[in-house]
């Protein structure tokens, strides 16, 4: 490989979109994986993905549509949940599936292969646009910058939810703003990772930054360092060997998160402790 | 009863916790400065009175009033004048927090949204972590300690908050005898040290006798408030925990052997 690939102005999409996903990603994951998120998170990526489908099918703005249908789903799922209507795994487990009928549904409307929609579902990181790239941006920084200003609630609401609302923290609040960031960040990285494995890329670098992370920010640190660490590599090799990249990338991040299990400290005090 | 100088005044309260009825008709004043020993057998509502004084579940008739204000209405900042231990639940050991971390969300709601910790909240968090005389453990990661470690943290925590009124469910529950002995021994000064108000839920009749000033006999009804003397009596308990109960006279204070009172 040369280093005549960075000139190419697709691949530096690419490795724009590799790192603004990787970060954001990483840092949502880590209230996921702390909080135990990680079926909602699958759940949004369906219901995006169905929203990307209606939005071809209809003429409208396909991520326009994703973003409707995410944040909907959370919402809905939210007030079955909040009014203890249904348990919060069986609702998300509803609409998980509900969702991507839809999806299947509009696909079937449409009648003609959209290769475009496909790339949705499969992820096709070396197609994104300038366009693409802009939107990414802005929805990035605006979910960082949200996490930013109310990192101490979420980092409280993280730890105990319970306790932070009987301190006087809107914790049931912060806790339905968690979702939708969540939702957001299913969405921003859709067409980069695709909705098969878009969650994949929230989980798996904030669960191998678990095992090494002292304190929630250092989490957050070894998070980003993994998850654009693998996108950013992922991109690459898929481009070398010719390797589907959503795929290319999660494998990779599954792999240092192997690496990181057993490098754990965490992991050796268990063992000490354990010992007699 | 109930008196201008309560901190705490519930006014014939009742409280419905998941749509049953968990305190029923209660009227009670507490004082500023006083230590409560809250009594009473499993699902008494001992634990509803304090969320109800947190302004967690709203009375739906009467009142209760915390610092002369209408507890569902608590603004923010009211509450957190009051410290809160919860009933300890399995903290995840892997959990990626320090213990000083954790004393510091008692600041939280106090530093207000939009701002981060200063100054004076860290020195606010060490003087906490001295009083349980945890300083050394500031940098420790909270699962690595032993559970009566991580249940000093968390009064350190409720300390942080710089309450006025401390309200404690069942904290030397699950821990050997004698931490559960330094521990009491621990809210025992802060009591005297800091004036606070206590408010002590607890199943260990015997270990909170000797040191609550009164004591509330609740099994969804209120049905003894007073000093230890007058609500230890076995007429008094039986109405509660049923016949199978023995009150013996053990020193300075009556000595009280409970039944089977789960069924």
């Amino acid at each position: 490989m040369t280093y005549e690939i960075f000139t190419f102005g697709f691949m530096q999409r690419a490795l724009t979109a590799s790192i603004i996903i990787g970060a954001l990603c990483s840092i949502i994951g880590v209230f996921v994986v702390l909080r135990g998120l990680s079926f909602i998170g699958a759940g949004t990526s369906h219901a995006a993905f169905a929203g990307v489908t209606f939005g071809y099918l209809t003429g409208v703005s396909p991520l326009g549509m994703a973003v409707l249908f995410g944040l909907g789903t959370v919402w809905i799922i939210h007030g079955l949940y909040q009014r203890g209507i249904m348990k919060l795994d069986v609702s998300i487990g509803m609409f998980y599936t509900f969702t991507m009928a839809l999806a299947i549904l509009f696909l079937g409307l449409m009648g003609t292969y959209n290769a475009e929609v496909y790339g949705f579902l499969f992820g096709s990181v070396l197609s994104v646009t300038a366009e693409d790239l802009t939107v990414m941006g802005w929805l990035a920084s605006g979910v960082l910058a949200l996490v930013l200003l109310f990192y101490k609630e979420f980092h409280f609401i993280t730890f105990d939810q319970a306790m932070a609302e009987a301190t006087g923290i809107a914790a049931g609040r912060f806790f339905f703003l968690l979702l939708n960031l969540i939702a957001l960040t299913v969405v921003v990285s859709l067409k980069t990772v695709g909705a098969l494995l878009v969650f994949a890329m929230i989980v798996i670098p904030a669960a191998s930054a678990y095992q090494l992370g002292r304190t929630m920010l250092g989490m957050m640190g070894y998070a980003v360092v993994f998850g654009v660490g693998s996108a950013v590599g992922g991109v690459l090799l898929s481009y070398r060997f010719d390797l589907p990249s959503g795929a290319t990338i999660v494998l990779l991040a599954t792999a240092l998160f192997f690496v990181a299990a057993a490098l754990s400290p965490k992991r050796r005090t268990r063992a000490i402790v354990a010992r007699p | 009863m109930t008196t201008n100088e309560d901190v705490i005044r519930f006014d014939r309260a009742t409280i419905h916790y998941r749509d049953r009825v968990a305190l029923h008709d209660i009227t009670l004043g507490i004082r500023a400065g006083e230590f409560i020993g809250i009594i009473g057998p499993n699902g008494s509502g001992k634990t509803t009175l304090l969320k109800a004084i947190l302004g967690l579940v709203p009375p739906v008739s009467g009142s209760v009033r915390v610092f002369d204000c209408a507890c569902e209405r608590l603004r923010c900042e009211h509450r957190a004048r009051i410290g809160y231990l919860p009933q300890k639940d399995l903290v995840d050991p892997h959990f990626p927090i320090t213990v000083a971390e954790a004393v510091m969300m008692g600041r939280y709601s106090s530093i207000g949204l939009f701002r981060y910790p200063g100054k004076a909240d860290r020195a606010i968090v060490s003087e906490a972590l001295t009083a349980v005389n945890m300083v050394a453990e500031a940098g420790t990661p909270l699962g690595e300690l032993s559970g009566g470690q991580q249940q000093r943290v968390m009064i350190a925590r409720a300390l942080a908050q710089r309450p006025e009124v401390l309200l404690l469910d069942e904290p030397t529950t699950g821990i050997d005898t004698p931490t559960q002995h330094a521990i009491m021994e621990l809210i025992r000064r802060l009591h005297r040290d800091l004036r606070l108000t206590i408010l002590f839920v607890t199943h260990d009749i015997n270990l909170i006798s000797r040191v609550a000033d009164r004591l509330i006999l609740l099994n969804t009804r209120l049905f003894a408030a007073g000093p230890p003397s007058d609500v230890l009596r076995r007429d008094t308990l039986a109405q509660v925990y049923g016949k199978d109960i023995v009150v013996t006279d053990h020193g300075a204070a009556p000595y009280v052997i409970v039944g089977d009172h789960h069924a």
